[in-house]
């Protein structure tokens, strides 16, 4: 029974840090426990838990086919098992789901809200229906203890048969139906994966499945209660596995050959190495270890073929489910949070956990499993340090569970991030190697508006080396990411000294007398100052049209934003070399008419509060 | 449900060569449905929609600017996918979405070959966001509040004949200005959102070569096949059952009489089954 302590012990570890991601994912929301994207709306939680949980459950709808249909005698052991995994299966879907859904206490909305056209629709039908029948099914085995319920129990025995080709329509439909499910991605799912067969291709790797489950559940429950192993059996069903894997083989590239995407497979890229592997785990490695007659026969031989066969499955869903969906330029593939994959692993756990309890409360196979803590002839157990009673064995297991389920919740509490929980803005990158995207979005100003950065051309510009990249990453406030763009860039931000008067008469400064700007004898205004250019012949090019009229200019985005869009058509992009900090590169050349009169007419705008092209000005523009 | 016909339905006609980028319809969409400041988030896309963007302006190269919006198909991915039809096509045109009947499984976002619906991933409580063509403004025989704001009519709204007539007729005035194609049309089944442009519009979409099928309609042979599938299957393993039932009773007996084991004709049959499920 070490064994199955032990087992027990991981499983408890694995659902507590899951509970606790789980909380943090009902209060904070998705984006604080996954790694979801508005281009990446389905990740792990869908591959995994639904996907790969509903095609997990195969074994139940082939087992009993076999067993019930074409009259199989010698599978009798594995058929109470394969229901029950099949039941614990599509809990475990419903399960996954609560935590997938977004609105998860509207699960129910589609009893209610009906869309036949939808696949989704139409997939959650069957799996609601198929948990029904499979609870149906299984439940004469639990109802053996209570013998209240024998009328109860003696009636669905009667009707077992008209279940189990429930059962099996049922299950053509979904498995296929979660093939459908990608019909409506032609666009997204890569050709490889996405063909018009896809339910076909679903449900024959379906069947290859439940045969391998089957063989995974048997193989893994003798070694765990130490039972008496299965391998003839096993051997049956990989052998009969092997040809099913065959087909699949057969249809999957005959219809890449139709589709003559057959050719694209010699190139090397991301899609094919996925293709390559998926067809080696899920199809070639099974299939030649089943062709040797020593490895199927074996124990160790089994476990690699069931194992190989059933991940190969699950990496299939996983793959069509996200993993094969092409990517747009520049954006970063979705690879799921550590978040993700402890709450698939919490579900499974817990499932497993409720697997351990029906079999050894209740007779799923011949024998029932004996746990020892039941033994009403153990005595009660010590603490080693301080000789307390810590109970029976019976409870104490569920003192040790429950200190290990409420110890791992609070480990998985402490490694959530704070800073994804709060979602707020884009989250911190780590800063060890420039990740070299072209174009980042960032809140450069931290003001709350996003703008598009080059973060590769700065790179190019300041330098690579690690020390460079402290010329923004390093001297933040608390919470920054990066410096704000405006301490490098304050020009843009700044308003100009236009003209400094202050500086030019002072002693301290140009310290130059009065009447060197101003002519003699006329009020010292602006009217009567010479142009700047007569003396900054070198700062300011000829002809260019500067009258300083006010001590104070806007600055370049303040300047862009008041008449933007004007400067942009007409002028901005034809100014060659032009210096933002220097109003001359492009207040050049005369003021024509026209152009003071729009500068009014945006300036009064401007100043009544709303800047609006009225058909004045479109007629001045026209 | 009493859809106007394609042609009466409600649209949106985008000029790409008129717009000027003032975006004054993404503050006007803003405005109207009182949607929260945006910040950048991990989870965005650099197209500028967002859950609180559901309009956008796109910059593209020479100074072109391209509104980015729900674009209501005619027969729309979403409508199909979506399986507690929170999204439907309103009668006036527009597809709308009903938070109500919504368990956020976010198929529609899977589906939608424009990538237009958003989540709200940073809440508890998560809707669905996309543009819906300010149907409670149709209802009140106004105008969409974007193409109301446009300072410079780049984005029209009108009837989907009427607006596809003044694209075509734009295009014939100006050929050597526009691209000969009207985006919306027909590819993807046609949408009610038009644009013209100057531009290839193809990043709208994911890139790819788009035929005119409509995207529900790829999923139709594989639905409709479902209830034959079902009866097909249910009666397939009743009558097999039966036979192999009716030939086992058989065979007991015979062995009864004949005590002599007979099983392999079982054997074969089942394998040949198991292949086909």
């Amino acid at each position: 029974m070490d064994r199955v302590h032990r087992l027990k012990s991981v499983l408890w570890t694995i659902i507590g840090i899951a509970a606790a991601v789980g909380m943090t994912r009902y209060i904070f929301g998705l984006g604080a426990t996954t790694n979801l994207t508005d281009r990446v709306p389905w990740g792990l939680w869908i591959g995994f838990d639904v996907m790969g949980g509903v095609a997990l459950a195969a074994g139940g709808f082939v087992v009993t086919a076999i067993y019930y249909i074409f009259r199989r005698e010698e599978l009798h052991p594995i058929v109470k098992p394969a229901v029950l995994t099949a039941f614990l299966g599509y809990l475990a879907v419903a399960f996954g789901l609560l935590f997938d859904l977004g609105l998860p206490w509207n699960i129910w909305h589609m009893i209610i809200f009906w869309n036949p056209h939808s696949p989704l629709f139409e997939v959650g039908w069957c799996v609601m229906l198929y948990l029904a029948v499979l609870l149906l099914e299984f439940s004469p085995v639990p109802l053996e203890s209570f013998s209240a319920w024998a009328k109860i129990r003696s009636f669905l025995i009667k009707w077992k048969l008209v279940l189990v080709i429930l059962g099996i329509s049922l299950s053509t439909l979904h498995q296929s139906s979660l093939g459908s499910l990608f019909l409506l991605t032609p666009y997204k799912l890569h050709p490889f994966w996405y063909t018009p067969i896809l339910p076909i291709l679903f449900f024959i790797s379906a069947v290859y499945l439940g045969l391998m489950m089957a063989s995974w559940e048997s193989l893994f429950t003798t070694h765990v209660y130490r039972r008496e192993k299965e391998t003839s059996l096993i051997a049956h069903l990989v052998g009969a596995a092997r040809w099913v894997i065959l087909l699949y083989v057969i249809v999957r590239f005959g219809d890449l050959f139709v589709r003559g995407q057959l050719g694209s497979l010699a190139e090397i890229n991301y899609y094919t190495v996925m293709f390559g592997l998926e067809i080696t785990i899920v199809a070639i490695v099974p299939f030649i270890l089943t062709m040797i007659p020593k490895v199927r026969d074996s124990n160790p031989g089994q476990w690699f073929i069931a194992s190989f066969g059933v991940f190969g499955v699950v990496f299939n869903r996983t793959v069509t489910g996200g993993l094969a969906h092409l990517v747009q330029d520049g954006a970063s593939r979705y690879i799921p949070a550590w978040t993700e994959f402890i709450v698939s692993a919490g579900v499974v756990s817990f499932m497993a956990i409720l697997f351990l309890f029906f079999v050894e409360h209740f007779k799923v196979w011949e024998q029932r499993a004996a746990d020892p803590s039941v033994d009403p002839e153990k005595l009660p157990e010590f603490d080693k340090a301080s000789n307390a009673s810590i109970g029976t064995p019976l409870l104490a297991g569920w003192t040790k569970n429950s200190l290990i389920f409420i110890s791992a919740a609070a480990v998985g509490l402490m490694f959530m991030s704070g800073k994804k929980v709060a979602s707020q803005g884009i989250d911190s990158t780590p800063v060890s190697q420039a990740r070299g995207c072209e174009v980042l979005m960032v809140d450069g100003n931290l003001d709350g508006y996003g703008v598009k950065f080059p973060h590769a051309e700065h790179i190019t510009r300041i330098g690579s080396e690690p020390e460079k990249c402290t010329v923004c990453h390093h001297m933040n406030l608390p919470g920054d990411s990066q410096t704000e763009c405006s301490n490098c860039h304050s020009e843009m931000y700044q308003s100009v000294d236009a003209f400094r008067h202050d500086w030019h008469a002072s002693s301290d400064g140009a310290n130059i007398s009065c009447f060197k700007c101003h002519d003699k004898g006329k009020p010292k205004d602006v009217d009567s100052a010479v142009e700047c250019s007569e003396c900054h012949q070198d700062l300011i090019p000829a002809g260019a049209t500067i009258k300083v009229d006010q001590y104070n200019a806007p600055g370049y985005v303040d300047a862009l934003h008041i008449a933007c869009i004007r400067c942009h058509e007409t002028y901005i992009d034809t100014v060659a070399n032009r210096k933002i900090d220097e109003c001359s590169s492009c207040h050049k050349g005369a003021i024509t008419p026209e152009n003071k009169k729009f500068a009014e007419i945006v300036m009064t705008k401007v100043k009544a509060g709303k800047f609006q092209i009225t058909p004045e000005i479109k007629k001045d523009r026209e | 449900m009493k859809h106007q016909p394609d042609g009466k339905t409600v649209a949106i006609l985008t000029d790409v060569t008129k717009c000027i980028g003032c975006r004054d319809c993404v503050v006007a969409c803003k405005q109207t449905y009182n949607l929260d400041k945006d910040v950048p988030r991990r989870w965005s896309n650099d197209d500028g929609l967002s859950s609180r963007n559901w309009t956008s302006i796109i910059e593209r190269e020479n100074n072109t600017f391209v509104r980015k919006q729900c674009r209501h198909c005619l027969e729309p991915a979403c409508v199909a996918a979506c399986p507690v039809g929170a999204l439907q096509i309103s009668d006036e045109g527009p597809v709308i979405y009903d938070s109500k009947k919504c368990m956020g499984c976010r198929y529609c976002m899977l589906v939608c070959p424009y990538g237009i619906p958003r989540y709200d991933w940073d809440l508890a409580v998560p809707f669905v966001r996309k543009c819906i063509m300010c149907f409670p403004r149709l209802q009140e025989g106004k105008q969409p509040a974007c193409t109301e704001a446009c300072p410079v009519e780049a984005t029209i709204f009108g009837t989907r004949d009427e607006l596809l007539a003044e694209a075509h007729r734009r295009i014939k005035a100006e050929p050597d200005k526009y691209i000969n194609k009207v985006w919306g049309e027909d590819e993807i089944g046609g949408s009610r959102v038009l644009y013209i442009s100057n531009v290839d519009l193809s990043f709208l979409t994911y890139g790819k070569n788009y035929d005119n099928k409509s995207v529900p309609s790829l999923a139709r042979p594989a639905m409709n096949a479902v209830l034959p599938t079902f009866a097909t299957m249910a009666g397939t393993m009743a009558g097999v059952g039966w036979i192999i039932n009716r030939r086992m009773k058989n065979m007991q007996t015979d062995e009864l009489e004949e005590n002599q084991d007979n099983s392999s004709s079982a054997v074969s049959s089942d394998e040949g089954d198991s292949n086909n499920g």
